[in-house]
């Protein structure tokens, strides 16, 4: 039943530009042919609260929410968020926490974080560069697509190596 | 690729989805009061020039201009959260009775699991009260798919329709394929005392007619491909609707499933017929016994969730459990909580009441952050409005205390109004305090009568609020800056010992709104 749907659980606190990681992600799996579905919380949740969203993507997905020890990726924005949201991934799956710390060093604007960590992301899903870009396109203003598809690449290159 | 491009696909909210298919079935009104998790609905249809959208004051006021838009000819639409619809329930009522004559759909969103909102209450039992249809998709496609049909369903039927969404499906996305606008043509407006009066006389003869009408649509609940039955193992059967569909689909997939997506009126025949095929049947839903108790009303053996699990969401993980009707095991995640943003203008505010020991009614915002230590300044949150009436209420079997109302800038134009009348009137003292942060903070920054911007961001007329609060009958009414900590002080000392009522207006822009 599953067969290849790709579960990945984003989180961390409000204003770390997590909607807006998930958002390019679900876009880009969008251009790529797949059914998506992508679940997040808005209002008073978003006052510094902590912040999830979910990301499936495959031939058909019914669920638009991970459920605990389901997630192939756990992309986590926050190290203290962290100890809750490791219980969404499976005992195999990829936790991307590691390269906050990475992304100090490859980044100067720490702005840039969300959009740095979805190209760490991008290394891992069956997704072409052209399509993620094609995403970025669609989810950023005019202005603010060049300087982070430059981020973006710089992600994509660190998850690759 | 813009979201405003038809014919292509984009990955969509549920609200998003929803606003689109509306907007292709040729709407031209929409009104509403923000409200998560429905406020996406109107800001997506505000992007549409040809639309006439807006923020309402309320969604009393909403429901009204939305259905007299209907009334006059033009397909229609008013979107709420779920409490919202309290607000708009007494013109909800009687609509019922009156029809419409262009298409009219009341789109409301439920907070399962309470993620921003102070109740769970389950909006599908409206639908028995007002005796009007109600269409609950499990998806943004469904959301986009089911908007469409639903004013279709409502110019047939001569009724409002409610479309019923959880918040996970409003604020999920799905990837939905876009397509034209087509507006259907415009029937005359005409007088019609006997369908638009409801003095007791005609209301008795549309009372006939609701009542003949609640046939016809469950002749149509029978039928319409919305109330699915999906054949598959016989050993087990799932009734079920909305996001749990989804859910049980992960856990279930090769069961049988009766799915409904028009709930109300119920499919009895569809319901009995499906119970027949499958050995085990099994109720499954979010929030309240809607369904079970109506398959039970059938005495038709079913199996349900333990009435633990009618609190909260159906979470995945907790199928199994809800399926073998365990009860529900709460635990306590230590998640971050929200709080107010460093530099609010609340706090400076709420550091005044705290010092000086108040009993704070609260109200509905923002604001109501400060109840969480160690702040722990607000006393009370009710619904819209109480701020001001609690400082009322309390006063009368506690005069002792030192007892103020706070309120927000957009929830005091919501419902603060009356209440601050209803004070002077009756002769009330204490102090309300207007927290104007300029803006509808809780819900992203929405417009309101007293910025003086529209939804779309063009001026208008602007509301003042300190000349409404003398003209409510206030004794004293300042407007005062709470982060002028000193003067804000010795202004609270004073007019909390007047024997007045007394606003102090505590501005100061929120600091969301001064980035935009």
């Amino acid at each position: 039943m599953k067969d290849k749907t790709c579960n990945i659980t984003f989180g961390g606190t409000g204003g770390q530009g997590i909607l807006k990681a998930a958002e390019i992600c679900g876009w880009a799996a969008m251009f790529a042919g797949y059914h998506v579905k992508k679940s997040e919380v808005h209002g008073m949740a978003q006052r510094g609260g902590s912040v999830e969203s979910h990301l499936r993507f495959g031939k058909k997905v019914f669920s638009p929410i991970v459920q605990q020890g389901g997630a192939d990726v756990l992309v986590c924005f926050h190290p203290e968020e962290h100890d809750r949201l490791k219980a969404f991934l499976k005992p195999d799956g990829k936790d991307l926490t590691d390269y906050l710390e990475k992304a100090k060093t490859a980044i100067e604007n720490p702005r840039h974080l969300n959009v740095f960590l979805v190209g760490v992301l991008s290394a891992f899903l069956p997704i072409k560069t052209d399509f993620w870009l094609q995403a970025i396109e669609s989810v950023f203003k005019k202005k603010y697509v060049e300087e982070n598809k430059g981020v973006f690449l710089k992600g994509r290159e660190m998850g690759q190596s | 690729m813009s979201k405003n491009d038809t014919s292509k696909k984009a990955l969509l909210s549920g609200d998003e989805a929803l606003a689109f298919g509306a907007y292709e079935a040729g709407l031209k009104v929409a009104c509403a009061y923000p409200g998560t998790p429905s406020t996406e609905i109107l800001e997506t249809l505000a992007t549409f020039p040809e639309l006439d959208v807006q923020w309402s004051v309320n969604e009393k006021v909403a429901y009204e201009v939305a259905l007299g838009a209907a009334i006059s000819g033009v397909r229609s639409l008013f979107a709420c959260k779920h409490v919202g619809l309290n607000v708009a329930l007494d013109p909800l009522m009687t609509s019922s009775y009156t029809g419409i004559l262009a298409g009219f759909v009341a789109v409301v969103c439920d907070d399962p699991g309470m993620h921003s909102s102070q109740n769970e209450q389950d909006t599908r039992w409206v639908s028995i009260y007002g005796k009007l249809p109600m269409l609950e998709p499990a998806s943004p496609r469904e959301a986009k798919e089911y908007i469409k049909q639903a004013f279709e369903i409502s110019e047939k039927f001569d009724t409002p329709v409610i479309l019923r969404m959880t918040t996970r499906v409003a604020h999920t996305k799905e990837d939905v394929t876009l397509g034209e606008r087509v507006v259907p043509p415009q029937p005359p407006f005409e007088r019609n005392i006997p369908k638009y009066v409801m003095v007791p006389g005609n209301a008795y003869g549309r009372h006939i007619f609701v009542e003949q009408r609640l046939k016809k649509l469950k002749a149509l609940s029978e039928k319409t491909k919305f109330n699915r039955i999906e054949p598959g193992d016989k050993k087990i059967g799932f009734i079920t609707s909305g996001v749990s569909y989804q859910y049980l689909k992960e856990h279930y997939p090769d069961a049988s499933y009766l799915k409904l997506g028009m709930t109300y009126p119920f499919p009895d025949d569809k319901i009995r017929a499906f119970a027949k095929t499958v050995k085990k049947l099994y109720v499954i839903e979010e929030l309240d016994p809607f369904l079970e108790e109506h398959v039970k009303a059938l005495g038709l053996k079913c199996h349900a969730k333990d009435p633990s699990f009618r609190i909260g969401e159906l979470l995945p993980e907790l199928i199994p459990a809800v399926v073998k009707g365990e009860v529900k095991q709460e635990k306590i995640v230590a998640k971050r909580k929200p709080r107010l943003c460093p530099e609010c203008p609340h706090w400076a505010t709420f550091a005044t009441l705290k010092k000086l020991d108040f009993y704070v009614a609260g109200d509905i915002g923002c604001y109501t952050l400060a109840c969480l230590p160690p702040t722990s300044a607000l006393h009370s949150c009710l619904c819209m409005g109480a701020g001001v009436t609690f400082n009322e209420g309390w006063r009368k079997g506690a005069p002792d205390k030192k007892i103020v109302g706070v309120v927000g800038d957009s929830t005091f134009v919501h419902s603060g109004i009356t209440g601050l009348i209803n004070a002077a009137y009756n002769k009330a003292k204490g102090v309300i305090f207007i927290l104007d942060n300029s803006t509808t903070a809780m819900t992203g920054g929405q417009q309101h009568p007293a910025t003086g911007l529209t939804i779309r961001n063009e001026p208008t007329k602007k509301l003042i609020l300190e000349d409404l609060c003398k003209a409510c009958g206030a004794d004293n009414v300042d407007v005062i800056d709470p982060k002028n900590r000193a003067e804000f002080d010795a202004l609270v000392e004073k007019r909390i010992n007047e024997n007045a009522l007394s606003v102090i207006i505590s501005r100061h822009p929120c600091k969301l709104l001064v980035k935009q």
